[in-house]
């Protein structure tokens, strides 16, 4: 029942919008609640929700580790997750082969990304021995994006791959444009 | 990207494992070394249990087998106390068993993470 937009091989499309929108939906979740708590760091609103850990979120988002950067963490965070939900929506249904570098850049941003993000959240409890609610709710947002979204870089990647086992240059392959992949031997 | 793949409930209940670890300081009453392991590892554990739920990224429940054998070691390595010992190494062993179940594949991948090392010929 492979579709016809489906990577040769793979018995799905990971570029459909059926696999991309709950990602999407997540990041757009993630930007929320980063832009929260950037609110809170820098003043706007005076005080953060927090239901379980008394003045943990508190403790957190003030400290210093959270303004060790020229911006708040919190708002890096919130533009990782726009960063996260422009590059996931940009591109038609066949991007993993017309638009590699953007799936790509998208897989880099969910991933490796996502993971210091969730490694900053780690660092909390063990440095200021303080828990806060929406920085886990965040960090959960991103463990979730992580499974659902390398497929598609994956996808990308063997595009790339075939395409350079052609005789292709891997440069101008990554930018893509091509619709039809050419025919090859397997 | 089917959410509920097989195995998927030996990865929530490494899952669940891991944020236990997170919480088990705070429960069970002790501190460090122990509880810089637990509270390391487990949000660690956590997350790569969540991730290998997808058939794509199923592989990564390895960590979760590096990560069972860390807590049955650790205890020994850092010293931790009687209670912190024996929470540490039923954790370990139970998330290491776990994280052996590899469950069903049911899509195809084009070769998966492996056709990209793959030389042509």
């Amino acid at each position: 029942m492979a579709d016809d937009e489906a990577p040769p091989g793979w018995s799905y499309n990971p570029s459909s919008w059926g696999q991309r929108i709950p990602i999407v939906g997540l990041a757009v979740v993630g930007v929320a609640i980063a832009t929260y708590l950037t609110l809170f760091q820098v003043g706007v609103i005076a005080s953060v929700w927090e239901p379980f850990f008394g003045d943990g979120s508190r403790t957190i988002l003030n400290s210093r580790i959270s303004r060790l950067l020229p911006i708040p963490d919190a708002a890096l965070g919130a533009l990782g997750y726009l960063a996260d939900a422009v590059t996931g929506a940009i591109g038609g249904k066949k991007r993993w082969k017309t638009m590699p570098w953007i799936v790509i850049v998208f897989g880099l941003a969910v991933g490796p990304l996502g993971g210091i993000s969730i490694l900053l959240v780690i660092s909390q409890p063990i440095l200021l021995n303080a828990w806060c609610t929406l920085c886990l709710a965040s960090a959960v947002v991103s463990v979730l994006m992580i499974g659902p979204a390398m497929d598609e870089m994956l996808a990308s990647l063997q595009y790339v791959k075939r395409q350079r086992d052609l005789g292709r240059s891997a440069w101008s392959v990554l930018w893509g444009g091509d619709d039809a992949e050419p025919a090859m031997a397997t | 990207m089917k959410i509920f793949t097989s195995g998927a409930w030996a990865r929530l209940l490494n899952a669940g494992l891991g944020v236990w670890l997170m919480a088990a300081p705070a429960v069970l009453g002790y501190g460090a070394p122990a509880s810089t392991s637990d509270r390391l590892v487990g949000p660690i554990a956590a997350s790569f249990a969540i991730i290998a739920i997808w058939e794509a990224t199923r592989a990564v429940r390895r960590v979760n087998s590096a990560a069972g054998v860390w807590l049955v070691i650790a205890p020994f390595l850092l010293g931790f106390g009687r209670t912190a010992m024996i929470n540490s190494m039923l954790v370990g062993i139970s998330m290491l068993i776990l994280s052996r179940v590899r469950g069903e594949v049911s899509g195809s991948y084009g070769g998966g993470w492996r056709a990209l090392w793959r030389r042509a010929d």
